[in-house]
């Protein structure tokens, strides 16, 4: 089935650079948000599982605004692969970081 | 609207910084009781508006199908979008990357024209013309 995907890569065409951008883009704003949901788990007190779960829901949360405010609703215009670019994209790149600031507020100003 | 995302910024880093500081207090001032429920929103709240900024003011998405990328270049030409370097010169948007084709010059046109397919029978007309005028 690999030739349909090509030749319907050869009739439209994908930008390299745009995709290059997007992804940049995307990632960016993912471990931005990250570390900021840290701070509010950290804040929190939350331990263990639960902050994990809060990271995915706000995660999830900002989807949805890239969805809505980046995309326009049009995910496919700006993703290849709308799913795993825009929907999952970098959400599993950014937990490095929101354990950074989870455990760093956790820290300061609970313990 | 990168005016709008950094007041939206603004406005969440004080709620965040805020509840921060009140959670810091009310853990300092009652060691282990959980945290009052005005804190809580404040900082969820808080969290909500600085995410929504920052969204807002990353780079706006390019297109990735190429028809559609190729005419919003088309439709929008070069621009500023507002980034300057260092030595304030203005950064321009992506332009048309066959530019140097001088597609858009033609064999009417003011242009050279495609290069590889100039109008060979005009050239030596005019060329016919001009050593005429030399006689």
């Amino acid at each position: 089935m690999a030739t349909v995907d090509e030749r319907e890569l050869q009739i439209n065409p994908i930008v390299a650079t745009s995709v290059q951008h997007n992804t940049q883009v995307t990632s960016n704003i993912r471990n931005l948000t990250a570390s900021l949901f840290g701070v509010a788990a950290g804040t929190l007190g939350l331990e263990s599982y639960p902050g994990f779960i809060f990271y995915l829901v706000a995660s999830s949360v900002v989807s949805v605004l890239l969805f809505a405010l980046k995309a326009e609703g049009q995910p496919g215009k700006y993703f290849y692969k709308p799913l795993g670019d825009m929907w999952l994209g970098d959400v599993f790149g950014g937990l490095s970081g929101f354990v950074l600031t989870w455990t760093l507020f956790y820290g300061l100003v609970r313990a | 609207m990168a005016f709008f995302g950094t007041v939206l910024n603004t406005i969440g880093a004080l709620f965040l910084t805020h509840a921060i500081y009140s959670a810091h207090e009310h853990t300092t001032a009652f060691a282990n009781t959980p945290l009052p429920l005005d804190i809580t929103l404040e900082l969820l709240v808080g969290v909500i508006i600085l995410s929504t900024g920052i969204v807002i003011s990353a780079d706006k998405l390019k297109p990735i199908q190429y028809a559609k990328w190729a005419g919003q270049i088309s439709q929008e030409g070069r621009h500023g979008e507002g980034k300057y370097t260092r030595e304030g010169e203005e950064i321009l948007s992506e332009g048309d990357p066959y530019a140097f084709l001088g597609l858009d010059g033609g064999i009417g046109g003011k242009g050279e024209g495609r290069r590889g397919f100039f109008d060979v029978k005009g050239k030596r007309k005019e060329y016919d013309e001009w050593v005429r005028g030399k006689q």
